[in-house]
């Protein structure tokens, strides 16, 4: 209901303002809600698509994966949506836009996905797209943490979930232009882990291919990503250079 | 010399000089406050959902902890513009620190707009009623035409082929201060104002038409109120929607027939009732308050031998290119004229500056020269701006002239005591002469006189 208010203040602050909202599930993601279809629609429209879309998404996905707890959600794959549906806005048109994305995340983080997550963050720094994260889970995403600093989003994590129109309105309904002289969250301290190609965990160190950059958590003899051949397994031999160790930060 | 000043000025500072009581009635409708709201600086907008559902006033060093150290001009800006439309209100507390809290009746409006979403003033009428609806295209057209007649009208009625129904008290009323007629048998000439007018962008033009309807209300019995409530209203419809006309009250029904001559809504009848249709135009109206962004289809190419090509066929546009070129040849489809130093001398008597010529090529550009940069040749700018300054050089100050000094002393320290004073225009020690100016006159007799002794 509040995120609703939100969609609804974001929309009402300037007619030209547009909001698409993607959600995201198990094993899919879509859109529920897309502002610029007819003017008559209205956000509470977004409730029964809502809950077909988690109805679809259940018999979608697997049953057996469920046994592990909590599981991540798709969260490469709404960002990939949102940014596809940008850049048909940039090119349908005059219009020069300046959109933003806003995660509203809850689940943890998806080790799984770190190649497909970093790559949306990477192509929504180079287009400008700022991504907002507001964390409402119990533990901060790593993920976004690296989205929102490295494309120079806010990221948020509220107190008290009760209030969340208010952290909402005040923190990520700000304009880009307003960003630049007003007291916002500050990040204080961004978890840059990364997780690693071969087995998907989040690794503090770890070996990096000096022809790809692809990460890995054990030493391999061949680099799966491009296939360069490393040379003989001699971590404690700086000279190595294939086999470089990556640095914690 | 009262000098009618036409300036795009915001219709919000119109509404923020209205009384308070009538501003206060305005926010108990739901589409002024939306309006208002959109209308307002980014800050504003960012205060006025932060504060939305607090209940308690906020002390303006709060609020000031908000920005950062240099965007404190800005927060300044923000907070007197919210207090000038009465949507902060500010009050003293006991230990003599301002708090602010939001107009309660607009605070109930946004809060339920945010809440419910945004509703629509009035359902469209279904369209399997048997009516046919104008495409986009048509309806733009349509508003366009209906809005250069009007201005064909406004600047000379002779020249307008299709009569509009506007009656000519109010057609007086949108002149007023645009043309000026000496006396009957000459006919009217646009003032400076009214050439500044043409040059405007339509939103500017249809505001500046507006303002002058909303301030004749009184006179013909309406409240500004209501007037500018409904036309508030009028735009969040949808465009190219019918809406049945029944919807309307009486007032609202008089108001719109006049809107339609401008092109605001095109009014259909149909067989049984009829409906109106918001063109955009109308839809605009609310848009054109904070900014004008809407770009128009430019028409005019300027080549840098000072020739002027406008593919136009309208008339309006060929009147407009006259007020400062000479218009050689007519093709339907094409204006060919010469910007040249005689057209232009005659457009800045008419008070018409070169910054405003300039600036109409510039938004009216082709498309095809419009994304060059510069899109009007820097050659042509450059000499506009230097034949008005041409102009300029020339400065007549009252002056008084003094000859027949007794000798060269007297000469020579009058001149000094003129130079002391600020007056000294000109001198001439060979012949003795000396020109002073008018406000230095009496000090440079006194200081004669006490010579002479």
């Amino acid at each position: 209901m509040q995120v609703l208010a939100f969609l609804n203040s974001v929309l009402l602050l300037n007619q030209l303002n547009q909001v698409v909202v993607i959600a995201t599930g198990f094993s899919s993601c879509g859109y529920v809600f897309d502002s610029s279809g007819s003017v008559s629609q209205r956000a509470e429209s977004l409730l029964p698509k809502l809950e077909e879309f988690v109805e679809n998404d259940e018999s979608g996905s697997p049953r057996d994966n469920s046994v592990n707890g909590v599981g991540s959600s798709l969260l490469s794959g709404s960002l990939s949506m949102a940014l596809c549906y940008i850049q048909r806005v940039f090119r349908s048109g005059p219009l020069h836009p300046q959109p933003r994305i806003l995660c509203l995340h809850g689940s943890p983080d998806g080790p799984g996905q770190y190649v497909a997550i970093m790559n949306s963050i990477f192509s929504a720094q180079r287009s400008m797209v700022p991504i907002d994260s507001c964390v409402i889970g119990a533990q901060h995403s790593a993920f976004l943490q690296q989205a929102s600093y490295i494309t120079g989003g806010v990221y948020l994590k509220p107190q008290q979930l009760d209030g969340l129109f208010q952290y909402l309105s005040t923190v990520f309904a700000t304009d880009l232009h307003s960003r630049n002289f007003l007291q916002l969250p500050k990040p204080v301290g961004v978890d840059f882990r990364a997780s690693c190609f071969c087995h998907k965990s989040t690794i503090d160190m770890g070996f990096i291919c000096s022809v790809c950059l692809s990460i890995f958590c054990k030493h391999q003899k061949k680099c799966s990503t491009c296939g360069s051949i490393f040379g003989q397994a001699q971590t404690n031999d700086p000279s190595v250079s294939e086999g470089k160790r990556e640095t914690p930060v | 010399m009262p000098q009618v000043k036409i300036v795009a000025k915001n219709f919000m500072d119109m509404v923020a000089s209205l009384p308070a009581m009538n501003l206060d009635r305005l926010y108990q409708n739901a589409f002024i406050c939306e309006a208002i709201l959109r209308s307002m600086p980014p800050l504003a907008k960012k205060y006025v959902l932060q504060l939305l559902f607090i209940d308690v006033p906020v002390t303006s060093k709060m609020m000031e902890e908000w920005v950062l150290g240099d965007g404190l001009s800005k927060h300044k800006v923000a907070i007197g513009r919210l207090i000038q439309l009465r949507v902060l209100t500010e009050t003293l507390d006991r230990k003599r620190e301002a708090t602010y809290r939001l107009n309660p009746t607009f605070q109930l409006n946004v809060q339920k707009h945010i809440v419910h979403g945004g509703v629509l003033p009035r359902e469209p009428m279904p369209s399997t009623a048997g009516l046919r609806l104008p495409s986009l295209e048509e309806l733009d057209a349509y508003a366009v035409q209906q809005w250069e007649c009007f201005l064909l009208h406004l600047i000379s009625s002779s020249e307008a082929e299709k009569a509009t129904n506007i009656s000519s008290s109010m057609m007086k009323v949108f002149q007023h201060g645009l043309l000026s007629q000496k006396d009957d048998k000459e006919p009217p000439r646009l003032t400076e104002g009214g050439f500044q007018f043409l040059l405007m962008d339509t939103n500017a033009q249809l505001w500046y038409i507006i303002r002058e309807y909303i301030g004749n209300s009184e006179e013909r019995g309406l409240d500004s109120a209501d007037l500018i409530s409904f036309l508030l209203e009028l735009s969040f419809h949808a465009t190219g929607e019918a809406y049945n006309i029944n919807t309307l009250s009486d007032i609202q029904r008089t108001i719109i027939r006049d809107l339609a001559d401008l092109g605001l809504v095109k009014l259909q009848q149909g067989r049984k009732e009829s409906w109106f249709i918001p063109t955009k135009l109308a839809t605009n109206l609310s848009i054109s308050l904070s900014d004008t962004s809407s770009r128009k289809q430019g028409f005019v190419v300027v080549e840098t031998n000072f020739r002027m090509y406008a593919y136009s066929s309208s008339k309006l546009h060929c009147e407009i290119l006259r007020l400062f070129s000479r218009v050689e040849y007519q093709l339907p489809n094409l204006i060919v004229g010469a910007i040249t130093k005689e057209s232009l001398y005659k457009a800045f008597q008419n008070g018409i500056t070169a910054e405003q010529i300039i600036s109409f090529l510039q938004q009216n550009a082709h498309p095809r020269v419009a994304e060059r940069i510069p899109s009007v040749p820097e050659n042509v700018t450059d000499q506009m701006r230097l034949w008005e300054s041409d102009l300029n050089r020339v400065e007549s100050v009252p002056a008084h002239f003094f000859e027949e000094f007794p000798s060269k002393d007297v000469f020579e320290a009058a001149c000094d005591f003129a130079r002391e004073c600020g007056g000294l225009l000109w001198e001439n020690s060979k012949k003795m002469w000396l020109v002073v100016k008018a406000e230095s006159f009496p000090h440079m007799k006194e200081f004669l006189r006490r010579q002479k002794q």
